[in-house]
């Protein structure tokens, strides 16, 4: 079943471009990432999800109902991280939690304590106490306590400290074990990476591609490193599959799509000081569909 | 109920504040009715010298100064305007300050229609008035008896003290209709003591020209004191005024900010 389902979306402020024609979809039960740089639309998209906003023309639906008619009720089951968090700077935390929790029905109250108590958080402070980081830390116990069945996060690791990040994606993996659907945006790929199955690239609001994160890594490229006091080797790796070759101080790097054994024909006849092959991160893989575009 | 409630919170310490001195203010002024009362005669005179559009202006013009209500008019001048710009504050703040405050991304994102969040904040305003006006009604009359021993109709002092109420509605509302309209409010009480003040010297200017037409462009003039102090009730026409003003603001507000984008933070 289809969690989400966002079809044409477009978003005009004004004469500004928020997003055009967004379309994809999110399973059941997937951790779906939503990649792009900052600007990109990510978050008009998001906050169309949860009709913060109202788009232009398009439509999404979530659970199988309209995201802007049925919007109150869609909510009941969502959870939303945004990538900011401001609470009424007066109140305790704990107020501010059950503040939340009176929107919901049936909420458990021991997840107030179990969130608090796996984030570190202190209940007992004023929200205008708290740092950046504590803070977050209250968008997130206020995100996941009525147990959502689809969690919005939207750049939800800045502000948190490493230590913070790794309990967080526990928290998150943990909820999507019990079923829960998740759209992670961000724009740091490494942690898109670690969590996501599926990933949507978003480039000046329109979507660029929507891809398997593992099929994404297998069908592309391998970085090779090749130091080596030969001369003039950039001309042997003249052949196709290779991009981006460039010289280095002490030899070149490239790199390589295709049969591997093409590049090791050429390597044997080389006089090698040092080689290195290794799989491009996602950002070098990101790049490549940002200057593919361009 | 949770959001009026939660509102009803946040606004508790304003209200006192605001409580606290319109009574602290009505109080300083009747207190000077005891120098005033045993000088009726000589404070008449003075007042008589003023050319009538000042003494218009002040709220004394048929007014008796020596009796206690005439004089309760002119002092609750004051309490109306102060009073205008509170409830003008009350109204342009409550749905703007989620976005101002940032907090537009909890409350909005939560299983509630956006109509019943205006609805609730709208409870919340008017709730807050009612206690307001209940404080002023209360505090106004011990004030009088304890300056004055002169018996009044009870009626009549209810009339002139429920102007306060009339004004604080319609500038609240009129308040939500004009946050709706704007993008971004940094600062709220720049805007409601313009509003408010203009709206004044629109009636100030008309007590001189005596205008029936610019007589409809101020809500200071449809519960003109003296006019209810020498007739202990409001003109019919504009408490009709008063009643689609406050519908239209009433329509403008839901229209409005149900479609409203929240901006980002």
């Amino acid at each position: 079943m289809k969690i989400i389902e966002i079809n044409q979306l477009t978003k005009y402020y004004g004469k500004h471009r928020g997003i055009e024609g967004v379309s994809f979809s999110v399973e059941e039960g997937e951790i779906f990432g939503f990649i792009g740089p900052n600007g990109a639309g990510k978050s008009t998209t998001i906050r169309t999800l949860l009709s913060l906003i109202y788009p232009t023309s398009g439509s999404a639906t979530i659970f199988g109902k309209d995201c802007i008619q049925f919007g109150d009720e869609i909510r009941k089951d969502i959870g939303y991280l945004p990538s900011e968090v401001f609470y009424y700077e007066n109140m305790k935390v704990i107020d501010v939690l059950k503040y939340s929790a009176s929107f919901y029905e049936n909420v458990d109250m021991s997840r107030i304590e179990k969130l608090s108590k796996a984030m570190d958080l202190d209940l007992n402070k004023k929200i205008e106490d708290l740092s950046y980081g504590n803070k977050k830390k209250v968008g997130i116990v206020q995100g996941l306590l009525h147990e959502p069945k689809l969690i919005i996060l939207d750049e939800p690791t800045s502000g948190l400290d490493p230590l913070m990040q790794q309990k967080f994606f526990d928290l998150i993996l943990e909820e999507n074990k019990k079923g829960a659907t998740i759209l992670f945006s961000s724009h740091i790929l490494s942690e898109v990476q670690k969590l996501c199955t599926r990933v949507a690239i978003i480039k000046e609001g329109k979507i660029v591609k929507v891809e398997n994160i593992n099929e994404m890594r297998n069908n592309t490229y391998k970085r090779i490193i090749i130091e080596s006091a030969s001369e003039g080797i950039s001309a042997k790796f003249n052949f196709e599959g290779i991009t981006n070759l460039t010289s280095t101080e002490d030899g070149i790097q490239f790199l390589y799509k295709g049969n591997i054994n093409e590049i090791i024909k050429v390597l044997y006849t080389l006089e090698l000081k040092n080689i290195i092959i290794e799989e491009p991160t996602l950002e070098e893989i990101f790049m490549h569909y940002y200057l593919k575009e361009a | 109920m949770n959001i009026l409630k939660q509102e009803l919170k946040m606004g508790r310490k304003s209200l006192m504040v605001w409580g606290v001195s319109l009574v602290g203010t009505l109080g300083l002024f009747m207190a000077m009715y005891l120098v005033i009362r045993d000088q009726v005669a000589d404070f008449q005179k003075v007042f008589e010298a003023f050319p009538p559009e000042f003494r218009k202006a002040l709220g004394i013009t048929t007014t008796n100064l020596g009796e206690v209500l005439g004089y309760f008019s002119f002092a609750f001048l004051y309490v109306l305007l102060a009073g205008s710009v509170q409830a003008m504050n009350l109204g342009v703040s409550v749905l703007s300050a989620e976005v101002r405050d940032k907090t537009g991304d909890f409350l909005y994102v939560k299983p509630v229609k956006r109509s019943k969040v205006i609805t609730m904040k709208m409870l919340a305003v008017f709730i807050q008035i009612i206690i307001m006006n209940v404080v002023m009604i209360a505090s106004s009359y011990i004030i009088i008896k304890l300056v004055s021993d002169q018996s009044f109709v009870f009626k009549n002092f209810l009339a002139m003290a429920g102007t306060l109420f009339m004004l604080q509605t319609f500038f609240a509302f009129l308040g939500l209709a004009v946050s709706v309209f704007l993008r971004r409010i940094r600062t709220v009480l720049p805007i409601s003591m313009g509003v408010v003040f203009m709206f004044y010297i629109i009636y100030l200017l008309n007590q001189t020209l005596d205008d029936a037409k610019l007589a409809w462009l101020s809500p200071f003039g449809y519960f003109d004191l003296s006019y209810v102090s020498e007739h202990f009730a409001y003109q019919g026409k504009f408490v009709v005024a008063w009643f689609v003003l406050n519908a239209v603001f009433i329509f403008f507000t839901y229209k409005i900010f149900s479609k409203k984008d929240l901006p980002s933070i």
